[in-house]
């Protein structure tokens, strides 16, 4: 099973690793996508077709779960596979990012 | 009604990169889309010229009301739903760079795999229905055997064009979303 996660959701989409962080705290998918707005100033703007479609693979994928409901739209919070995913993603994208600095100088 | 028109104009099922294009151009144009109806009627109103964007999914059925309500909150007006199809629109001037209601690849490989699943492959199970009885229709020396039979292979032939067209631009879409 963690196998079968790991190869489908390492490396992630930029979505998908967005979702996961910000999804640390219970938030719906338009909040995913003013946070991440306000995180990268402006430069990254989520669509909602992806932003449904992940969210709804994620929910099913268990890396997410469905908090409750508030004004038609859908609150989600991280699960603890989900936790371990975005640990597994964070821990690849340190390696990048050394690995860049030690290369570059 | 000089303030409304309809055009007639035909977008098989892989064609709704062409179609959002077609609908963009008439908005451009000032003529702004109202809905679709029968076998492909767009209808039009009249509007200040505008460069919109118009976008199209195809998701799968029984959608909460979230569905809509994130299209929304992220500026996509929805239009309408029609033979499984939603349309969504966004003014230039309301983005900022060039937005689409899919972000990446992998979500445009989504749509595509929805479409294929839910579209064509019914069809296509219809087409194997009739493979057989248009062979045993075939097999009987009857006059009135071979119309049907033609009729038959008439719907084949048909079939296979149709096949052979979605598959080309199914083909023409994975491939530029993997590169």
């Amino acid at each position: 099973m963690d196998a079968h996660i790991r190869k489908v959701y390492v490396p992630m989409t930029e979505t998908g690793f967005y979702i996961l962080l910000c999804l640390q705290e219970e938030k719906h998918g338009y909040g995913i996508v003013q946070q991440v707005e306000e995180l990268t100033g402006g430069e990254i703007r989520l669509s909602p077709g992806t932003m449904y479609g992940s969210l709804a693979k994620m929910e099913r994928d268990g890396l997410i779960c469905f908090v409750r409901e508030e004004e038609k739209r859908k609150l989600y919070q991280i699960t603890d596979l989900g936790r371990q995913v975005l640990d597994w993603e964070t821990k690849r994208i340190e390696r990048l990012y050394r690995n860049m600095m030690e290369v570059q100088g | 009604m000089w303030n409304q028109k309809t055009e007639f104009h035909l977008f098989t099922i892989p064609q709704w990169k062409q179609e959002e294009a077609y609908l963009r151009q008439q908005h451009q144009a000032g003529w702004k889309f109202t809905r679709v109806t029968g076998l492909g009627l767009y209808h039009f109103v009249s509007c200040p010229p505008e460069d919109v964007v118009y976008q199209l999914d195809y998701p799968l059925e029984n959608q909460g009301a979230e569905y809509l309500q994130i299209f929304s909150d992220c500026g996509w007006e929805y239009i309408q739903t029609f033979w499984g199809y939603s349309y969504f629109r966004k003014p230039v001037s309301a983005m900022n760079g060039p937005e689409e209601i899919f972000g990446d690849d992998e979500s445009r490989l989504d749509l595509i795999r929805r479409v294929t699943k839910r579209r064509l492959l019914p069809l296509f199970i219809l087409f194997l229905c009739i493979l057989p009885q248009a062979w045993l229709q075939s097999q009987f020396p009857y006059p009135a055997n071979y119309v049907l039979a033609l009729i038959l292979w008439a719907q084949v032939a048909v079939y296979l064009v149709l096949f052979a067209w979605c598959g080309y631009s199914f083909w023409q879409y994975w491939r530029n979303y993997r590169r």
